[in-house]
């Protein structure tokens, strides 16, 4: 298990991930327990329906409805909570990727270790990779397996699709953090700025079709990317992969290079 | 073969504090070199520069004939580092460090840490953070020494170690040194170096104020001289003799630090005059060296 940086950082998320892995397996299991109580209340449709639309908008993928399990889904879970969660872990693995272990000071070991600041960099990434998309793939499977128990057809490609996306989402803003933590050192940078450009973003896609001024900047959200097609029901949007990785690899690139070129602080 | 660390014109800055100011210095292979100097006068910073976790603001300096940020990699291969302020990972063990640390260099378990961990006492078996800070100290000098680096570059190693461990470490660096290798090792006490120190180097506020063999710091010893006369003797009597330090004349009794050689100078003049009681000790090595490179800038703590 310590054979290389990115073996070892998965080790060292092991726990976290079991959590968080528990944390979704309950939590789906929870709205898929709840689902068959609002298929048969119409009057939950009606009441998304009459919320204010700058609220539906902000908390509900516009358009969907709450009598399909698609739809439920979608203003449930995918909304909101599964991006928190994913975003929330990917940032902490960013964030901890460098500048955990450099305010921990353990950074020194690795950094006088005959690797490269840029290897360092790459294998740490290679874990939040790994973890970011685990956690997906465990939504993914906790939703088509545990929908089955309720009677929920979802589409498992669609499902995969959504996650695909989901992912991504989180990659996103993990990578900030990791971009920052590389060019800083800073644990609290690295976790506060993502955190606030998550919540810009969020609001800038959710009230970008009715505000006329954020309607321009409403295709840069990575929110925007992530759902704006509706993967549930139309599958892979690869304009938005691509979108989504490249901004990826450029916040990687600007990590190692930020890395490469600073003091490891003491 | 050239030197194993070359320092030239080594200056650091953090923002308007300049650490380390226009460092020039070398280590030669088989060579332990003791870099000594009050907190803060720069040794870690040094140190730091020396294993490419920090950048030179002017300056440049190599090891092992490479340059120490650009090709870090390659260097680290052949150096051991023991940080200042060590720290490790908490939930893992020894041996875990010792695997960790192996496969980053490419390799597995050297045969030589189990051997290490003997002579100093150490049990790799438990997590790091139920060691002592003694223990952790020693898991550094493993990590440091398990590969039989060509360099080591140990920053106040022997913090934290009770006097026994400290003479095994002691060993551990004449060992290494013996079979060729070279030790930058730095400390805030001369009391740490002196056994093992062919060379030392004094810092002091970021600049390098002497460089002294340790046998010529010997040679220079002080000696504590003591004389009671029979009658009052002037107060001027031992001014024609050089090189002498805290002279007090007091009618008929004399005090003063002389080293070796002013003592037959003294002793002339002495002898000139009826002396009822005479005494003459060599002082600490440690006191010489504080006599003559600044006392009371010198952190005891
Ligand atoms: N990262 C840093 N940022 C700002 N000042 C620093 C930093 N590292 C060291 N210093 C300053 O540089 C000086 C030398 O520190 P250091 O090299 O740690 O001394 P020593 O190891 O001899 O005790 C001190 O004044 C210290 O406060
Ligand atoms: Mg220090």
């Amino acid at each position: 298990m310590l054979r290389d940086i990115t073996t070892k950082t998965l080790r060292d998320q092991g726990r976290a991930f079991a959590g968080w892995g528990v944390a979704i397996v309950l939590l789906v299991a929870m709205y898929v327990a709840i689902w068959p109580s609002m298929r048969d209340q119409p009057a939950m449709s009606d009441f998304i329906d009459q919320m204010p639309e700058a609220f539906r908008n902000l908390f509900a993928t516009s358009g969907a409805d709450m009598s399909t399990p698609v739809g439920y889904l979608q203003i449930e879970l995918l909304s909101f909570m599964a991006p928190i969660l994913v975003i929330l872990y990917a940032v902490t693995a960013g964030s901890a990727a460098v500048a955990g272990e450099e305010s921990r000071r353990t950074l020194d070991l690795l950094v006088t270790a005959p690797v490269s600041r840029r290897r360092l960099v790459l294998e740490k990434t290679l874990a939040m990779v790994i973890g970011t998309v685990g956690l997906s793939a465990l939504l993914g499977l906790a939703l088509v397996v545990e929908g089955r128990f309720a009677d929920m057809s979802l589409p498992t490609a669609d499902v995969a699709a959504a996650m695909l996306h989901l992912a991504l989402l989180g990659l996103v803003f993990g990578g900030v953090a990791l971009a920052i933590g590389c060019a800083t050192g800073s644990p609290g940078l690295s976790k506060g700025i993502p955190a606030v450009l998550a919540v810009v973003t969020y609001i800038v896609n959710g009230l970008g079709g009715m505000v006329s001024w954020l309607e321009p900047l409403q295709k840069y959200s990575p929110f925007y990317q992530y759902a704006a097609h509706d993967p549930l029901r139309t599958g892979v949007s690869w304009p938005a992969v691509v979108v989504a990785f490249v901004t990826v690899v450029v916040l990687v690139v600007v990590a190692v290079l930020g890395f490469e070129r600073r003091d490891v602080h003491n | 073969m050239g030197s194993v660390i070359t320092a030239e014109g080594l200056t650091k800055a953090f923002g308007a504090t300049v650490a380390l100011r226009d460092l020039t210095l070398e280590v030669q292979p088989g060579e332990v070199f003791g870099y000594l100097g009050p907190n803060g006068a720069g040794k870690t910073t040094t140190l730091r520069l020396i294993m490419g976790l920090i950048r030179p603001t002017t300056g440049s300096v190599s090891v092992l004939g490479m340059d120490a940020w650009r090709d870090a990699v390659p260097i680290h291969a052949r150096v051991g580092y023991v940080p200042g302020e060590l720290v490790l990972y908490d939930r893992l063990t020894g041996y875990d460090h010792v695997d960790y640390l192996a496969a980053l260099r490419g390799g597995t378990r050297p045969a030589r840490v189990d051997q290490l961990a003997e002579q100093l006492d150490l049990d790799l078996r438990r997590p790091a953070r139920e060691l002592s800070r003694g223990n952790r100290q020693k898991v550094a000098l493993v990590l440091a020494l398990m590969t039989e680096p060509e360099l080591l570059v140990l920053d106040e190693p022997t913090g934290g170690l009770d006097p026994m461990v400290q003479r095994t470490v002691q060993g551990l660096i004449l060992d290494h040194a013996a079979g060729g290798g070279a030790v930058l090792l730095s400390s805030h006490v001369l009391g740490e170096v002196q056994r093992v120190a062919s060379r030392i180097g004094v810092l002091r506020a970021g600049r390098l104020v002497a460089v002294e063999r340790l046998d010529d710091l010997r040679a220079k010893s002080l000696h504590h001289v003591e004389v009671q006369f029979a009658e009052a003797v002037p107060a001027g009597i031992l001014d024609p003799v050089p090189d002498l330090r805290d002279v007090t004349v007091d009618g008929s009794s004399l005090r003063c630090s002389a080293p070796q050689s002013s003592l037959d100078a003294v002793l002339k003049v002495v002898s000139a005059h009826p002396v009822v009681d005479f005494a003459c000790a060599e002082a600490e090595l440690e006191e010489t060296f504080l006599a003559y490179y600044g006392a009371g800038e010198t952190d005891a703590a």
